[in-house]
């Protein structure tokens, strides 16, 4: 009880933040995000509730030939991995990184009440979350199957089905995290993201029906539920949950709660037995981290890649090898970098036979050296937008080092555009090079293609640098906190616009070749050149918009 | 112990630092008013006040890091506000709880840093050995700063400000978190720097720290000045003499010990 009492004393702080952040902020942006975000949830769950009207209506014209039990099972199945992904970042967080176990812990209360707390804290969080993406749905069902007791029941299972994977996983993140060294919390959260979102788009690549051709030919298969028998068997709690779920949808209440029974009591014992071993394990000091591993030698890498610089100003040369080093040896900034590639090699990779025959059939001609380009298109979509608008917010908490040098805001977004298109024009330029060498659209085509890119590349970081100068945040501990919202919506749109202007400008000298006769290569470098330009006056104008709002910066 | 980076004539010894009316407003918040101050050359200068009295404000402003809403502060003959690449070359600036880039070795933050201040490469290094072996940081560094105690963390913050030969040096709390043998040697550091013609500024809520290193003190509550002088002159403000800095300090901000005795007994009742 000590433990439900803590989870609920915290559940409260926590709601008291989020309101003290929000509509308490006293800040209007704050407060015209939050009600936005509200509003979103609104629409959201209008539309979730039309079109569960629909499917019910459709369900009743056509009769769908699906096991409701075995839906269901496997709907909690996939909860399930949901469940064990959250757990692992919330208890990893709760025991690496937030820094108030300590004093939680000094209360004069018994440890495993405090981790229990933290426990009930987590259980709750998922509840509301499943209620938040189910409720309409839930509501739907009960007014069509005119059973009020749905939404009830199905809100039942979700506080009980949570606790045993919380419990689990967070015994787990006890035992595994003496083996994390101190400071390195963050990179292992950070590690578990990345393999959860490689991991779930491999399998839908592999796995999902509609992903099985070659996205250019029409499904020949119906859809059909994945068959894992194992997902309803009655021994396992996602068999019970979806026979309960089964039997709540059907209006047999005695079946339900007997199938709810063995939940809650498998839940309960869990919770029971998981908080003992926790506070055995925390009191026998088993999650004291490994102290981390000395340092031998400086980077050699480093000094190599400052030699490589020689033609640009020693202050800039030295925020582009900074930089660096604190991309590549941090895992959450070294993501920003390998994410990208790896999901191109799942988008286009596994498909680049089918997709080069495609493009090579095509001949000859800008067309298909244009087309070429989309990995490397893709590739700087998300470089530009990863690295280049949070290349000033890099900086966090430590911005007082430039700002107290004797050097112009203007040089350190020089410096800032220097280490994002270095990197991202260069990984960019290769890929392009690479695929028009496979592609073979003629090699006047090709270079101009490659030019282009290489151009917009350099450009477009460069334009991504200044947005994220204007909406830079510095007071972040956490790197997923680098990047303000505003600032990818207005880099996406930018990106977006720039590109699509170019497109356009690109089309239209075709079509102006063919309709004029002039000859088509040289509308289509003049349209390169327009091209070109433009980006480099939006780029020129990101960067001086950026750098007034970083001279107006004051840290305070 | 003698710390010479730059050993050649003694600088002009006039006013170094100065502030005019110097006024910081948050709002309806003013967390500084009408500061005036003067710091000479050679001068190390103790900066009190109790918690949020403006200190850590006041020092902003006189770095650059905070634009004062009115009023001015020069830095060796530099405004701040209008040349502040010019005068931010003349200071060296220690803030308090120093944020340092936690994927750096301490060896590659101060190459960093001494790119940043235009410091040539072979003077910088051999600045950067001076120094490390100065604070007893040599033997760690290559270790990542993200390893390093908050005492370590702002030994590097004091040889990173150190490193372009400053004429000010400012230090925000520079002795928190410190043990006491780092303490000492900090102080010693900073009086030898004085002794070359240069200043500090710096500072600190351990009065005793102060009453023993600093040739002047200025005492700040609720964003004014209150007092300005040697501690002799201090004692005379006050009107006694022998008084402990400490006494000074509690006359001049506002003694609160009958509120404490009262809380306390409220407490245990």
């Amino acid at each position: 009880m000590q433990g439900l009492e803590v989870g609920l004393l915290l559940w409260r702080a926590q709601l008291q933040m989020f309101l003290n952040q929000t509509i308490r902020s006293g800040k209007p942006g704050r407060i015209a995000g939050t009600i936005i975000a509200a509003a979103v949830i609104v629409l959201a769950w209008a539309w979730e509730a039309f079109v569960t009207w629909l499917a019910i209506q459709a369900a009743h014209r056509v009769p769908v030939l699906f096991d409701d039990l075995h839906l269901l099972s496997l709907a909690f199945l996939a909860y399930t991995a949901v469940l064990v992904f959250s757990s692992l970042v919330f208890s990893f967080n709760a025991l690496l990184l937030n820094p108030d176990l300590d004093l939680l812990l000094a209360a004069p209360r018994p440890v495993e009440s405090i981790l229990a707390g933290r426990m009930v804290v987590q259980v709750l969080r998922l509840f509301l979350l499943s209620l938040l993406f189910t409720a309409p749905a839930l509501i739907v069902l009960a007014v069509a199957n005119h059973n009020a007791l749905i939404p009830f029941g199905f809100a039942a299972l979700y506080l009980l089905y949570p606790v045993y994977v919380v419990v689990i996983i967070s015994l787990l993140s006890l035992l595994l995290v003496r083996f994390i060294p101190v400071g390195r919390g963050r990179e292992v959260l950070t590690l578990f993201g990345v393999v959860l979102a490689l991991g779930i788009n491999l399998l839908n690549f592999l796995l999902n029906p509609a992903l099985r051709d070659s996205g250019f030919t029409r499904r020949s298969q119906a859809p059909s539920l994945p068959d894992i028998p194992v997902a309803s068997a009655p021994w396992l709690p996602s068999g019970w949950a979806g026979r309960s779920a089964d039997a709540i949808l059907s209006g047999n209440w005695l079946s339900a709660i007997g199938w709810i029974l063995p939940l809650l009591a498998a839940s309960a014992a869990i919770f029971v037995v998981g908080t003992i071993i926790s506070g055995r394990l925390y009191l026998a000091g088993w999650i004291q981290a490994v102290p981390p591993r000395r340092r031998q030698t400086g980077s050699a890498r480093g000094r190599r890649l400052k030699g490589a610089l020689p033609l640009i100003h020693p202050v800039l040369a030295a925020i582009v090898v900074k930089d660096w080093r604190m991309r590549t040896r941090d895992l959450a900034q070294l993501v920003r970098f390998a994410m990208p590639v790896a999901f191109l090699f799942i988008i286009f990779g596994l498909r680049f036979p089918r997709l080069l025959g495609s493009i090579r059939s095509l001949g000859e001609g800008p067309a298909a050296a244009m087309l070429g380009l989309i990995p490397a298109w893709v590739l700087l979509f998300s470089l530009s937008i990863s690295l280049g608008l949070t290349a000033v917010s890099l900086e966090g908490p430590a911005i007082w080092v430039f700002a107290a040098s004797p050097n112009t805001t203007l040089r350190l977004l020089q410096g800032k555009c220097w280490s994002t298109a270095l990197p991202t024009t260069t990984v960019v330029a290769l890929l392009a090079v690479i695929a028009e060498i496979f592609i073979r659209p003629g090699w006047l085509w090709a270079a101009t293609a490659v030019l282009l890119a290489i151009a917009q590349a350099a450009t477009l970081t460069i334009l991504m640098v200044g947005i994220g100068a204007v909406f830079a945040r510095f007071d972040w501990t956490d790197a997923r906190r680098m990047l303000h919202p505003a600032a990818a919506f207005i880099g996406m749109a930018s990106f977006g616009i720039v590109t699509g202007a170019s497109a356009l400008v690109l089309g239209i000298s075709l079509a102006l070749a063919s309709a004029t006769g002039f000859p088509e290569f040289t509308t289509w470098l003049a349209a390169v050149t327009v091209s070109i330009g433009g980006a480099i006056a939006v780029a020129a104008l990101g960067v001086l918009v950026g750098n007034e709002r970083l001279r107006g910066l004051e840290l305070g | 112990m003698n710390f010479r980076l730059n050993p050649g004539p003694p600088l002009d010894w006039g006013a170094v630092l100065s502030a005019r009316l110097l006024t910081k407003r948050y709002g309806s918040l003013t967390a500084v008013e009408d500061l005036d101050l003067e710091v000479s050359a050679g001068e190390l200068f103790g900066f009190l006040g109790p918690n949020g009295a403006g200190k850590t404000t006041t020092i902003k402003m006189l770095v650059g890091l905070l634009r004062p809403t009115s009023g001015s502060a020069r830095v060796a003959g530099i405004d701040i506000t209008a040349e502040p690449e010019r005068a931010k070359a003349k200071i060296g600036y220690v803030p308090d709880a120093a944020t340092l880039y936690d994927k750096l070795s301490a060896r590659e933050f101060l190459e960093f840093s001494g790119d940043l201040y235009h410091v040539e490469p072979r003077l910088r290094n051999r600045r950067i050995d001076a120094l490390l072996k100065l604070f007893d940081l040599s033997e760690r560094s290559n270790d990542f700063l993200s390893g390093y105690s908050r005492g370590m963390r702002q030994k590097v913050s004091l040889a990173a400000a150190l490193l372009h030969d400053p004429q000010v040096l400012f230090l925000d709390e520079p002795t928190v978190g410190l043990d006491p043998q780092s303490a000492r040697q900090m102080k010693d550091i900073l009086q030898d720097f004085c002794k070359e013609g240069k200043t500090v500024f710096f500072s600190t809520h351990i009065l005793e720290i102060a009453e023993r290193m600093c040739t002047r003190l200025a005492i700040i509550n609720r964003g004014r000045l209150v007092a300005m002088g040697s501690l002799q002159e201090l004692r005379h403000m006050v009107g006694q003499d022998g008084q402990s800095l400490e006494q000074i300090f509690l006359e001049l901000t506002g003694s609160r010990e009958e509120d404490v005795s009262a809380v306390l007994r409220g407490l245990e009742s």
